[in-house]
């Protein structure tokens, strides 16, 4: 678990030998001090209060689901973590998907330099339910998916500045 | 693409003013002449003071307030939240009683008597009004403002093929006209709220500018890529039946839990299968000034039943709201203005609108879905009543 000190303004590992591994708590960490290092975009687009999970529905080692959840207040991720059993309920919502789904998002980001194309937004990906699942036991909590959504696209769009290697490379 | 209809060359001059109504400005001459003696009360203690040369200064005595305590900041500020810890801000009311603009929390009481009343602070419940997540959504409306203008990549925008652009056109002509009544009627309930429940009428007057901005951004795009189309007389009916909600619960229901959910969803397809990375940009940031709008009305609902003296009785007039009002939105959401073009974009084509329909068979059930999780977060259920059927009706 990371907490705002140890996130601080960790910035991406500048050569590709040190590029991240995903799904894994180090490449969010470093998704979330991309986004502390750019405080005026997440001051224009204002404040982000929630906590998003992000599901690896075939990212543990023996094919089951990960899970990673990363705190915002006001405009920066101030913890990111593993979920443990003890974590679960935590989330504001969920976005499930598999391994390649999420691969091919990132790859997507990346391929356009940091916005991704017409088919591969968050939104375009989860407004069905399918490849990415929207999930949230309080509908009103679950709605701050909606309500901060430019921000968490913005979130996931710094991943083009992370050289990241997918597991089974 | 046909020429355009109007040139600068067309612009005619303005109509010149209208004669001034005598009737009106008779009848205010003559309430303020009813009222003469108190205001002119005010007026003439205040010229003899100040021809004896002599100074006030009772607004310095602060006898029976809490004055000189000071509201600290925050890390995000100074809110709402923090500036109402203190005594000097006051306690918000469960009835208003101040029907003025003495702000709440000021030194008022010893000049109750000279205060005029505004009649047409009506509102006076704070269960017609309050919303637990009401002051939240006030800061969060206020940091994530954005410009239709100067926020939207428009230099990116690119023609589409004829049916996807008239397909983009429509659906945002619809969304032009649909989305000011998402300000009109909070700007209706708005002013017959008293000042004491400010931040409710903070944020309402949020809820305005973001559906000027939606208005703005929705008639912008559709200019830009050819001009408007179709308007819709079914959404022109489910339009009224939200201004003409009986009371401030009832509209915010019927506009910010189940029309504004819709929207909201609507906002989500769009942004799903937009065609231009602008169209993309306009959604995503609309759909969440949407989500907002909608989070109020889901605890605005709750909070007046969760309060209401007879929860019965509350629960039945609001099930016989919703029997009319959903009837009247199901009416708007059949149109041939937002369900063709819809499917259109969603199939990717004309020749591929029945793919579309079908894609949005799965969509529709969502929506409902959705709507009734909302009220049942609200502790309004609404499964066994609904008049919005489950399965889309194609």
């Amino acid at each position: 678990m990371s907490t705002m000190e140890t996130l601080g303004n960790k910035a991406a590992p500048e050569s590709p030998a040190a590029a991240l591994l995903f799904p894994s708590v180090g490449w969010f960490e470093a998704l979330a001090g991309l986004m502390n290092d750019d405080r005026e975009t997440h001051e224009h687009l204002g404040f982000i209060d929630c906590v998003a999970q992000f599901t690896v529905l075939d990212g543990a080692a023996d094919g089951g689901p990960v899970a990673y959840q990363i705190t915002f207040e006001e405009i920066q991720a101030t913890d990111v973590r593993e979920v443990k059993p003890e974590d679960a309920g935590r989330e504001s919502f969920a976005l499930e998907a598999t391994k390649a789904t999420w691969r091919e998002m990132i790859e997507n980001i990346s391929a356009g330099g940091g916005r991704p194309d017409l088919e591969h937004t968050l939104n375009a990906l989860s407004h069905i339910g399918t490849p990415i699942a929207l999930t949230g036991s309080d509908p009103l909590e679950r709605d701050c998916y909606f309500r901060f959504n430019q921000s968490l696209q913005q979130f996931v769009n710094a991943s083009a500045q992370l050289p990241t290697v997918f597991d089974g490379d | 693409m046909g020429q355009p209809s109007c040139t600068p060359n067309d612009i005619k001059p303005l109509p010149v003013a209208l004669p001034l109504n005598e009737e009106g400005l008779a009848f205010y001459e003559k309430k303020y002449q009813r009222d003469y003696n108190q205001w002119t009360e005010i007026l003439q203690r205040n010229v003899e003071r100040m021809s004896r040369g002599s100074l006030s200064l009772e607004w310095m005595n602060t006898d029976g307030s809490a004055w000189g305590k000071r509201a600290k900041p925050s890390s995000r500020g100074l809110t709402y939240s923090d500036v109402n810890k203190l005594p000097t801000s006051g306690e918000m009311p469960a009835t208003a009683t101040w029907m003025n603009f003495t702000p709440r929390g000021s030194i008022r009481d010893r000049y109750r008597e000279e205060m005029p009343v505004i009649d047409d602070y009506t509102v006076v419940s704070r269960d017609e009004l309050w919303a637990g997540n009401v002051v939240t959504l006030y800061e969060e409306a206020v940091a994530r403002q954005w410009s239709a203008t100067r926020d939207i990549p428009w230099g990116e925008l690119e023609a589409l093929p004829e049916d996807l652009e008239k397909a983009s056109c429509q659906l945002f002509t619809f969304l032009t006209e649909v989305e000011f009544v998402a300000g009109d009627f909070p700007a209706k309930w708005l002013y017959r709220i008293p000042q004491d429940f400010l931040e409710v009428k903070s944020f309402l007057a949020t809820q305005l500018m973001d559906e000027a901005r939606h208005q703005e951004v929705f008639r912008k795009r559709a200019l830009a890529g050819g001009g408007l189309l179709h308007a819709s007389p079914g959404f022109e009916w489910a339009l009224k039946a939200i201004l003409d909600a009986p009371t401030h619960t009832m509209g915010t229901f019927l506009l910010n839990l189940l029309g504004e959910g819709l929207i909201l969803s609507i906002f989500r397809s769009g942004e799903m299968i937009a065609k231009t990375h602008v169209d993309k940009e306009i959604f995503r940031r609309t759909l969440q000034d949407e989500a907002r709008h909608v989070s109020y009305g889901v605890l605005e609902l709750k909070n007046y039943l969760d309060t209401h003296p007879d929860r019965a009785k509350a629960l039945e007039e609001m099930h016989r709201f919703a029997d009319v009002g959903e009837q009247i939105i199901l009416t708007a959401f059949t149109e041939a203005t937002v369900i063709e073009p819809v499917a259109i974009l969603l199939g990717g084509g004309l020749d591929k609108i029945e793919h579309g329909l079908e894609g949005m068979l799965k969509v529709w059930s969502m929506f409902i879905e959705e709507y009734l999780q909302r009220c049942e977060r609200a502790g309004f259920d609404r499964r066994a009543r609904c008049k919005i059927p489950v399965d889309a009706p194609w």
